[in-house]
């Protein structure tokens, strides 16, 4: 039977010669050798070993895409009609392996290569030497530190939105208003942000909080000049613009909610909070957690804020670790180890990320 | 004629003898080169054109609130003379160029595009541009070298960046009809050749002198409760500007918990810039320890010519370092998080302290400018000295020879339009972009740009002429003791000239976050921040090529 309805799929009969398979493998082979000849001659000149006289990428990426066809043309010459089924799958997945496996690697070459803009040496590999270097930063590890405590606050940003999504899901007044109104900052640059409130608005002469905070009683206020008070409206500026953003995601979560569990819970005598607390909030857990995993991804990202305020200052207190990037990349243009720390950056948020997915499913999902 | 040019003159006074000897010079040009489309006031082909001087000197005044972009095109249109003498209308009609260079405070290219719109009308030309804050600058240029990606044909640049554009071969030599035009005889001395040159060629149109000064508040030095107040507390001397770091230091620390005499505020004394300004901050400590660091006759002061070593943690760079440190809880309260655009712009401009080091920007900026309210009371010198200076031959502090030994600080060495290599394979592309180089460096547009907020300051002998400069509005005393310090800087003898090293702002910038921490207390000492420093140069230095630095310093330092 599975004989037959294979035989039902396939239209040719596919009686492939020796002879035709021979010059599928050789365009296929033979194509690939191409490719890695010249990308071999490419990267020998790119690291000054031999020269070659190509301008630039161009010929490796001509001789990837003459193998990619030949590959995709091979598969219909080896294997007939199994192979025209490959097609529909192939050029996809080649497509991906060129804008983004080669990019990657091509990531990796450079994060493992001595090179500085202001060279007049070029890049060139250094081994291990950026680890090394990485390993003794210490505004890197300073900077690191300095995420763990900005992600720590997403607890708080959490409470936070929760609170005015239960305020903007319960029968209020100009509740659209309200619900457009408390979106607003979400929809706000977060370099606008920083002029607006951490230029303007915080600026200890002229700025109206600061004024505030005198005619309270703070003689001389200051938001940036102490370590953890300059975390601290860092944080409070990014918690403001984005805290919009999971109050929706929960909102939207509270009106899938169906009425009937809490008008149960009500006739069977639970009180307000003991209502939120057995029925609401379980209920609101899977929406909870992806929208804190996506603002921890949005929180790890954070720089605009601390470049345009603090530049990561004072001593390093607000840095992030995407603004010591900027900074190692941008003022120093060393382009070698600025990209072996966001490589290894990468390779922290992914892991860091996986194993919270994973707790967070086996939380969900106990096994007994 | 347009109204506008008619006021203008109307406001030079000119008379009608010197009216018709310009309609005469426009009716000469208008023979020479078809058809005129000029402004009326068009006598500009004779460089000193005493006229047009005026003319321009009073668009819009000063004192009268900030120039705007009709006053650049007004200026821009009447400073065209010279162009109309060399080039046809519409001549460069398809040419199209493009032009990277800085948005600063909303200046430069903002004037830039201003000048340039009538010179667009009359040649036909069309320039794009690209715009950069200054601290995104040395980026973006080395990424474009680096990365073989140079997208502009005409460039706004730091002499500094010499060795990494024109040491690379990529900029376009200056013709020898915009050397004449822009009459680079004229460039005051510390920013001749080799300024501008490399290997012997020329390739700058120089647009500005850089030097940092010092700006104080003269109303705080003649306030008689703080000349009583100082005697009181057992000051020694009189009660009057500070001319050595260690006078600016007494001062400061005196001010504190006094009243401001123009705000009645609270009094500040220096403000230091502790935070970092894309590497520009730098500068602002090389203020505190040129005094300390450059001996008279030695020209080395930020490395060992021989080896490159850095010099930033000897004992005059860490007594720089140490003096910052301890002013800092006398300084305003947020002062950690201000960066130099801040102590100038946001601060002693504002009314806030009485001393601040800085390009001469804040001195032009004063009178001219509508955030400024310190116009009247601003006075000028150049940096504090030091009654001792580290011999870093000897290895010990030795006593100034004339009691205190000065080092103006020439950072930057100005701005410069420059035209790159990529205009060179088009006859007239590269006729058109040397074109739009010498109007903008032209020397009647230059002594408007120095006279109102621009971002560019004197640079030329010409503009030291103090009755131009009081026919434009300024007081005489005021322009006069302004004049001195800039042009006193760049004449000084024992001046610090920035080197032209490849990388040199990586250098600064490192150097900034390490004192960042230094100022934050991350470090033991300003000795171990200073150590911190001179190890991420030896490393920056290894990575760029020590042997390649070594050679181009020297060069830089003249040996």
């Amino acid at each position: 039977m599975a004989d037959i309805s294979e035989r039902l799929h396939v239209v040719t009969g596919d009686a492939i010669s020796a002879r035709r398979r021979l010059f599928g493998r050789g365009m296929i082979w033979g194509s690939f050798a191409v490719l890695a000849i010249v990308a071999a001659l490419q990267f020998a000149q790119s690291y000054n070993l031999m020269k070659v006289g190509f301008a630039n990428w161009r010929p490796t990426l001509y001789a990837y895409a003459f193998w990619a066809v030949c590959l995709c043309w091979g598969q219909v010459v080896l294997r007939g009609e199994q192979g025209k089924r490959v097609l529909f799958v192939l050029p996809a997945a080649l497509f991906t392996v060129a804008m983004v496996v080669f990019p990657l690697l091509f990531g990796l070459s450079i994060a493992f290569s001595d090179w500085n803009l202001a060279s007049s040496e070029g890049p060139h590999f250094n081994g291990l030497a950026n680890v090394r270097q990485m390993w003794g930063d210490t505004f890197f590890w300073n900077a690191l530190l300095n995420m763990v405590y900005y992600v720590l606050a997403i607890a708080v940003e959490y409470a936070i939105a929760f609170g005015l999504a239960l305020l903007l899901a319960a029968d209020i007044r100009a509740r659209k208003f309200f619900r457009v109104s408390f979106l607003l900052p979400l929809m706000l640059s977060p370099v606008a942000v920083s002029w607006m409130i951490g230029k303007s608005m915080l600026e200890i002469r002229f700025g109206p909080i600061a004024h505030l905070a005198r005619y309270l009683g703070w003689e001389n206020p200051s938001f940036f000049g102490s370590p953890w008070v300059a975390r601290a409206a860092i944080e409070a500026m990014d918690a403001w613009t984005f805290i919009p953003f999971m109050m929706i995601m929960i909102l939207a979560g509270l009106q899938a909610i169906p009425r009937e569990l809490q008008e149960a819970a009500r006739v069977d005598g639970a009180s307000g909070w003991k209502s939120f607390w057995e029925v609401t909030f379980p209920l609101m857990l899977p929406v909870s957690l992806t929208a804190v995993l996506i603002r921890i991804i949005f929180k790890l990202k954070l720089a605009d804020i601390i470049i345009t305020v603090t530049s990561g200052g004072p001593g390093g207190a607000t840095d992030s670790v995407t603004s010591y990037i900027y900074r190692v990349y941008r003022d120093r243009s060393n382009v070698g180890y600025g990209t072996l720390l966001a490589m290894f950056y990468l390779v922290i948020i992914v892991a860091a990320m996986t194993v919270l997915m994973k707790l967070v499913d086996r939380w969900m999902n106990p096994r007994y | 004629m347009k109204t506008d040019v008619y006021q203008a003159i109307m406001r030079a006074q000119m008379s009608r003898r010197k009216l018709l000897q310009g309609a005469a010079a426009t009716g000469a040009t208008a023979a020479m080169g078809g058809v005129f489309t000029g402004a009326g006031v068009q006598p500009a082909y004779a460089a000193d054109n005493e006229a047009l001087r005026k003319a321009i000197l009073k668009i819009p005044g000063v004192g009268k609130g900030s120039p705007t972009d009709a006053d650049w095109q007004k200026v821009g249109e009447m400073c065209l003379g010279p162009t109309k003498a060399r080039i046809k209308p519409g001549e460069f009609k398809g040419v199209k160029l493009t032009f990277m260079g800085l948005n600063n405070q909303n200046q430069h290219d903002f004037l830039f595009r201003g000048f340039l719109k009538p010179w667009q009308e009359y040649t036909g030309a069309e320039i794009s541009w690209i715009d950069l804050a200054q601290a995104d600058y040395n980026a973006r240029l080395q990424q474009s070298i680096a990365t073989k990606t140079v997208d502009f044909d005409m460039l706004e640049m730091g002499a500094p960046f010499e060795g990494d554009t024109a040491g690379k071969g990529l900029l376009s030599e200056m013709p020898d009809w915009v050397k004449k035009e822009v009459d680079i005889e004229d460039y005051v001395a510390y920013l001749q050749a080799p300024v501008g040159t490399w290997d012997g060629k020329t390739y700058r149109v120089t647009v500005d002198g850089d030097c940092h000064n010092f700006n104080y508040r003269a109303d705080y030095f003649t306030d008689k409760d703080l000349a009583k107040a100082w005697k009181a507390e057992g000051h020694k001397g009189e009660w009057k500007a500070p001319r050595t770091w260690a006078e600016v230091q007494e001062v400061s620390k005196f001010l504190k918990g006094k009243k401001d005499p123009l705000s009645g505020g609270q009094a500040y004394g220096y403000l230091d810039p502790y935070k970092g300004w894309g590497g520009f901050g730098f500068y602002f400590l090389e203020d505190r320890a040129t005094a300390y660091v450059k001996m008279p006759g030695d020209p080395v002061w930020l490395f060992e010519p021989e080896t490159m070593k850095p010099l930033v943690n000897n004992p005059g760079w860490v007594r720089a370092i140490q003096e910052a440190m301890d002013l800092r809880s006398f300084e305003p309260t947020d002062q950690i998080n201000a960066d130099p655009g801040t102590t100038a712009f946001q601060q002693f401009l504002a009314g806030t302290g009485s001393m601040v080091t800085w390009w001469g920007d804040v001195g032009q900026d004063a009178n001219t400018s509508d955030s400024s309210v310190v116009g009247k009371v601003a006075a000028f010198d150049i940096l504090p000295g030091s009654e001792d200076v580290y011999d870093r031959k000897a290895g010990k502090w030795v006593k100034a020879k004339d009691g205190i030994n000065f080092a103006p600080n020439c950072a930057y060495l100005g701005w410069g339009v420059y035209v790159t290599k990529r205009v060179d394979g088009d006859a007239l592309k590269h006729k058109a972009a040397w074109s739009a180089a010498a109007h903008l460096g032209g020397k009647d547009l230059s002594l408007w740009t120095v006279m109102y907020p621009s971002g560019f300051q004197v640079h030329r002998k010409s503009h030291s002429n103090i009755d131009e400069w009081v026919y434009a509005g300024y007081d005489r005393d005021y322009i006069t003791n302004y004049l001195a310090s800039q042009f006193g800087s760049y004449s000084h003898p024992n001046r610090t000239v920035e080197p032209r090293i490849p990388g040199i702002f990586q250098y600064y910038s490192v150097a900034e976050d390490e004192l960042a921490k230094g100022y934050a207390g991350h470090y033991k000492s300003a000795q171990e921040t200073a150590d911190a420093i001179a190890a991420a140069w030896e490393k920056l230095t290894d990575q760029i090529g020590r042997e390649n630095q070594i050679k181009l310093y020297k060069a830089s330092l003249g040996m």
